[in-house]
């Protein structure tokens, strides 16, 4: 039981947010959600686009290390 | 009496008898100090105190509807941060707290650029203890640094001070421009303070290597000041939207691959400056409201996520998250203070962040700016990732953790408790906070679409944050220094400087053999080295030389 604490933790945890996500999108096709901008209206929007940004950002912020990332003691020497 | 007496001085004056007063009632002591001097804030606006001096009327002590919310969180913070190091015994730090935390309440009330100039370079000399509390070399270092650039702010403000009174023969605190020498003098101090693109370097280089309690005083008031200093001069100008929208994207990346997770905090201290930056270029009184909302609950979820990192290192000895991990088993309160702080700053519904930001974005959307919308609705999924995901999830969870720790000591739970509470009061009742901004402009940030608009860009952020972990793309924790600005002046400049610097010193050696003195017998007496070989030219020094070269000739084009 002890070992799998954190696991079956980040299982329940996975399990809400999708249910939660999965509402949100079915949420949309209730109402029309206004918007600044018309193409921002178009259905789960915003979700997509914080899922696209997300992956965007960790996969550059990745890449970027290639340029960015030294050792440690860097300053140092 | 009390009452024309500058708020804060009476902090700075505690703070010179702390020595004075025994241990268990130096923190009693100072909390009486910020009491006393928060009286000030029932003072209402006006002018309360002017000196003439030199021929200069300074405006020692002004208040209005611009002052007054800075001043009430400067307070606040003071406040969190006195009970946050209940427990500390270091005198110099608390001293240095007390005097900083003072001197800028005492530069809000500033109302002209002199007076603004000595609150100013108050606050870096006060505050350059506080990163020397670290008290390590790293952190030692990184203080000399941290002086040379705010001391550096400082010298030009007071440049834009000069040359402003020369040319205008006024120097009070009024709205400026960039048309005129001063005005950019004066922008580029603020600018520095306020941590702009590739003026960053010291905040990221200096805020993490302070001590436990220390980087929690240093995040709240400085670059606060600066903020409020660029929205009292410089409302409306344009190039601070993009110069804000660059701050809020940059970081984001340095912080995915950052390491410490304090220094994470620091990148991401700046993205949110960038949010009040791009609140103050637009310039209209619902953004202007938004910047001053968002810095009021800025303070306050930053300190709590400082404040839960202080108390990891406090008790787990490190915040590098490549060894860290499991700690929710050993320290549940502080674990759940940070995820507190983490949904305030990921602006989720019913949290700060949510009721201060909603006010800058609408004020984006009401005038159409869609490219700068929705860079700023990037930085949020930025946000999420690395303040709200990334420093609870490294440093609680991620994995099992193998050696036991205790949870913080009482103070910092009772310090994070209220800090957590003021985030979660203010999301739900926003109008007391509404009620205090500079003007009076109805909004409602809980409406349908904007909650719904919201929730789906951070919920589907978290469920890629769930796709990448699961599908290990998500990157690994490495032990590393990730490259910024301060690079510029760290390395590149000593690298190209210290040769050449021992090269002219070599070339002038035999023009000046003849009058029997010699560039290295100069250098060997006042480096009190024998040898050239020995001479290593320190980083500080030497951007300290470069700085001041710059400076110099900053000035020199100016009055021709």
């Amino acid at each position: 039981m002890k070992k799998n604490d954190l696991k079956s933790m980040g299982k329940s945890f996975t399990k809400y947010v999708l249910i939660i996500g999965a509402l949100l999108i079915l949420l949309d096709f209730t109402f029309h959600r206004h918007e600044y901008f018309s193409f921002a209206e178009i259905y789960g929007f915003p979700a997509f686009f914080g899922f696209v940004s997300f992956v965007f950002i960790v996969m550059l912020g990745k890449w970027l290390r290639k340029f960015l990332m030294r050792k440690e003691d860097y300053y140092d020497q | 009496m009390i009452s024309n007496f500058i708020p804060g001085l009476i902090m700075i004056i505690t703070s010179f008898l702390l020595p004075t007063i025994p241990q268990y009632f130096r923190h009693p002591a100072m909390l009486l100090s910020v009491g006393l001097s928060a009286l000030s804030l029932f003072n209402g606006y006006g002018t309360f105190l002017e000196w003439d001096i030199l021929g200069l009327n300074l405006i020692l002590y002004q208040s209005d509807s611009l002052t007054l919310p800075f001043a009430i969180i400067f307070h606040i913070a003071a406040i969190l941060v006195i009970i946050f190091s209940w427990h500390s015994k270091n005198l110099m730090e608390h001293m240095a707290t007390l005097a900083y935390a003072g001197s800028a309440i005492g530069a809000l009330h500033a109302g002209d650029f002199f007076s603004l100039f000595i609150w100013w370079e108050a606050t870096a000399l006060t505050s350059v203890f506080i990163v020397f509390a670290g008290n390590t070399n790293t952190a030692k270092d990184a203080a000399m640094r941290y002086l040379i650039i705010q001391v550096s702010s400082g010298v030009l403000l007071l440049i834009g001070a000069c040359l402003m009174l020369y040319q205008t023969g006024n120097h009070n605190l009024v709205v400026l421009d960039l048309k005129t020498n001063f005005g950019i003098f004066i922008f580029i101090a603020f600018g520095i303070k306020a941590a702009f693109p590739l003026l960053n370097g010291w905040l990221q280089d200096s805020y993490p290597e302070s001590s436990v309690t220390g980087t929690v005083a240093l995040s709240a008031f400085t670059t606060k000041l600066a903020i409020y200093a660029l929205a009292r001069t410089f409302p409306g100008t344009d190039s601070l939207i993009w110069i804000g929208a660059i701050m809020t994207a940059f970081p984001v990346f340095f912080a995915v691959i950052e390491n410490d997770l304090r220094r994470v905090l620091s990148f991401s201290l700046n993205n949110q400056l960038g949010f009040m930056v791009v609140g103050i270029g637009i310039g209209t009184e619902l953004s202007l409201n938004g910047t001053v909302a968002h810095a009021f609950v800025h303070i306050i979820y930053k300190a709590l996520l400082f404040m839960s990192m202080g108390a990891v290192l406090y008790r787990a000895g490190t915040t590098k998250a490549s060894e860290l991990g499991g700690l929710y088993k050993y320290m549940p309160f502080t674990t759940i203070f940070c995820i507190i702080g983490a949904m305030s700053i990921s602006a989720f519904p019913l949290f700060s962040g949510f009721v201060a930001k909603s006010l800058i974005m609408s004020s984006l959307g009401g005038m159409g700016m869609v490219l700068i919308y929705f860079i700023l609705f990037f930085a949020s999924a930025g946000v999420l990732e690395h303040s709200g995901i990334k420093i609870p999830y490294f440093a609680f969870f991620a994995h099992e953790r193998k050696n036991k720790v205790k949870e913080a000591p009482i103070n910092m739970l009772i310090a994070m408790g209220i800090a957590a509470f003021l985030c979660i009061a203010i999301g739900v009742f926003p109008k007391y906070l509404y009620q205090i901004l500079p003007y009076a402009v109805e909004y409602q940030p809980y409406t349908l679409d904007h909650v719904i608009s919201q929730l789906q860009l951070l919920v589907f952020a978290i469920i890629a944050f769930l796709f990448l972990v699961k599908f290990k793309l998500y990157p690994s924790e490495i032990r590393s220094t990730v490259l910024n600005s301060d690079w510029f002046y760290r390395k590149m400049l000593p690298g190209i400087g210290k040769p050449l610097f021992i090269k002219i010193g070599l070339l002038t050696d035999s023009l000046y053999k003849n009058l029997g003195l010699s560039f290295k017998q100069v250098l060997s007496k006042s480096y009190k080295f024998s040898n050239l070989s020995y001479i290593k030219v320190t980083t500080p020094s030497f951007a300290g030389t470069i700085l001041i070269s710059i400076l110099f000739i900053m000035l020199v084009i100016v009055l021709v």
